[in-house]
């Protein structure tokens, strides 16, 4: 994984958040360094800051899609300008995500992204005796079907890039449902729909894996 | 409202009446003066005349008698008559009003008399000499009737003068004038000024543009300022929301410390919040969204309303949409959805547990009602940071966006509050 940002410290920070989920991280804090390291090195995925020194990001991006390169580009920009996210989408990168972003967040985009290159559009996913097919959108718990909503499913998933970790539940709700949460200063639905989750899960005999922490939190741990 | 050219037109025939009305009497007595002065001259002369003639004449006292008496009879406006020697008096001039016998229509007259006394042969004699001056009011009307002509014709001239003054003199000062009405600051034209010939336009002119230049100026700076500011809080608000999410990974964390960091967390989406909403009306201000298309607003505010569904029922608010198909209208589409959640959001958030909001969409206003207890004060509603309470803290900015893009629009965005509801429309 490469990460092309020019603020150390919110590089340090992604690495840091990144590299505890296993992932290899490599970081380049300039346009030069960027095209260097892509010159020299294949990724999984690439994080793409657009205002870099030396050099605009989609430049970088270009770049990339010229020489047919199948690494994921999310792009990360401070500049949330709708002109910005659609022409890079255009170019070829394959997520957008606007600063300031969740860390959680951006583990999801980017454990989504690496499954679909990875598996060719075709992945289960798999934790002990959970199963999720992300293409028919379906969750198998020893084998039976379980039926989820949309928003489970998508905090299922949420959670399972992010194992072992901490997610906070303004994080979570953010994650569902954008500002809106935030504009309502109400997060309360966020726990209406992990109980659900919880208890569709145990229902089916899975393993508790979805852990509360610190009152305000939540863990997947495996 | 007066026009300028007016004020003067008005204050220069208020003053040529009072100065043509005061003449009248004045010409009245000047020429009344001069009249008299000159009756008198005249009556005297009559009365030197007889005077001598008299005594040049060597008449017996009788003969003398009898042509007094025929003289009396016959001269028109004298007297001469024998008087004691007791009656003599020094000479008089006097002024009187009497019918004229030969007068058609006896009237009364105005007299101008001399009465003389002089010695004849030895005895006194009076004569008494009076001549028909006009009258003080035939005078007065007279002069009344030609000023007024005076005044009516100077009425006249000043008007026409007026007018065709003001259409030329003036051409320049209302062509500025039309122009800094028409001058939008948000525009970012400058004003180019016709060149004029005459001082206090042109020094008009060049003040009137050194001013607009100094706003567009500042007005640019601001807006940049605004839209850099935002910009450049984004990468350490990123930087923070990042090392608060690490801190929560330390495994040490208490529940107290980890509700410290929860809140902070909360606090600095609020920011984010607030410096995304400032970025976006710096650039709705920067015309960064001039792109306009077909929208389906009934759409839109379907699918808001189904995103929002689940809150509402969180909340307990009950929902009641009366939204017409397929209503279009032209306009930037994030500038539209963000109105339109911004108006939704501001509905749910102000509505009390247990309330009530309704929707009406239809193809001349989008009509958005929550239940409320008590007015909002409309004075600043719809301005940057003018709402914000601490029972329901949001950005400050939602109904300044609305209300910018509406201006955008040319819709018109307001306020009502009526059956405990507060009612926000937009008419297209």
């Amino acid at each position: 994984m490469l990460i092309i940002e020019d603020e150390p410290e919110l590089a340090a920070s992604i690495t840091d958040y990144l590299s505890g989920e296993s992932y290899l991280c490599e970081t380049a804090a300039s346009f030069r360094q960027a095209l260097e390291k892509i010159n020299a090195f294949e990724y999984d995925c690439i994080l793409l800051d657009l205002m870099l020194p030396g050099g605009n990001g989609l430049d970088i991006l270009q770049e990339i899609k010229h020489r047919k390169r199948e690494e994921g580009v999310i792009i990360i920009s401070a500049k949330d300008a709708v002109e910005d996210k659609i022409k890079g989408l255009q170019i070829g990168a394959d997520d957008y995500i606007s600063k300031p972003f969740h860390l959680a967040e951006l583990a999801a985009r980017i454990y989504s992204l690496i499954r679909r290159k990875q598996f060719n559009n075709t992945n289960v996913l798999r934790q002990e005796e959970i199963e999720v097919n992300l293409l028919a959108k379906t969750v198998h718990v020893h084998g039976k079907v379980v039926n989820f909503t949309r928003k489970e499913l998508d905090l299922l998933l949420y959670f399972m890039a992010n194992r072992n970790r901490v997610v906070s539940k303004t994080a979570l709700a953010e994650h569902l449902s954008g500002d809106i949460a935030d504009m309502l200063d109400s997060h309360d639905f966020v726990y209406a729909h992990i109980k659900n989750l919880k208890k569709k899960l145990a229902e089916a005999g899975a393993t508790n894996y979805l852990k509360t922490i610190y009152g305000s939190g939540y863990k997947w741990e495996s | 409202m007066t026009r300028l050219l007016n004020k003067p037109l008005r204050a220069f025939i208020l003053y040529s009446l009072v100065v043509l009305a005061t003449s009248i009497p004045a010409y009245y007595l000047i020429i009344d003066y001069i009249w008299r002065l000159q009756l008198d001259e005249h009556n005297q002369l009559v009365s030197k005349k007889t005077q001598n003639e008299l005594s040049t004449l060597s008449l017996n006292d009788t003969l003398l008698k009898q042509s007094i008496e025929l003289w009396d009879r016959i001269q028109p406006g004298t007297v001469l008559e024998p008087v004691s020697q007791a009656e003599m008096r020094p000479d008089s001039i006097y002024t009187v009003l009497r019918p004229n016998k030969y007068d058609p229509d006896g009237y009364i007259n105005r007299f101008r008399g001399l009465s003389t006394y002089f010695i004849l042969h030895g005895k006194p004699y009076r004569l008494i000499v009076e001549t028909n001056v006009e009258e003080s009011d035939e005078t007065i009307a007279a002069i009344t009737v030609v000023t007024v002509f005076f005044f009516l014709l100077l009425l006249g001239g000043f008007i026409i003068l007026n007018k065709r003054i003001s259409v030329r003199l003036w051409k320049p000062f209302y062509r500025t004038l039309e122009k800094v009405q028409h001058f939008n600051l948000s525009r970012q034209q400058n004003i180019q000024f016709e060149d004029t010939s005459i001082k206090e336009f042109k020094e008009l002119n060049d003040a009137l543009q050194h001013l607009i230049e100094a706003d567009m100026t500042a007005y640019r700076l601001q807006k940049e300022f605004t839209e850099n500011a935002s910009h450049e809080l984004q990468t350490p608000l990123a930087i923070i929301r990042s090392k608060l999410d690490l801190l929560l990974q330390s495994s040490t964390l208490t529940n107290e410390q980890s509700d410290i960091i929860e809140q902070a967390t909360r606090a600095l989406s609020r920011v984010s919040r607030i410096n995304r909403n400032l970025l976006l009306l710096a650039r709705i201000e920067n015309n960064q969204f001039a792109d306009r298309q077909q929208i389906d607003l009934s759409g839109i505010v379907n699918e808001n309303l189904l995103m929002l569904d689940e809150h509402l029922s969180n909340k307990g608010i009950e929902r009641e949409k009366d939204i017409d198909d397929a209503i279009q209208i032209t306009g930037n589409r994030t500038l539209v959805e963000t109105m339109v959640s911004n108006l939704l959001l501001n509905a749910i958030r102000h509505s009390p547990a247990g309330g009530k909001i309704k929707v009406q969409l239809s193809a001349r206003q989008l009509r958005i009602s929550n239940s409320g207890n008590g007015p909002l004060k409309e004075d600043g509603l719809f301005q940057r940071f003018s709402n914000i309470s601490h029972e329901s803290p949001g950005s400050g900015l939602g109904l300044a966006i609305v209300k910018q893009v509406c201006n955008r629009y040319g819709w018109e965005v307001s306020y009502s509050y009526s059956q405990d509801f507060h009612v926000f429309t937009i008419r297209f």
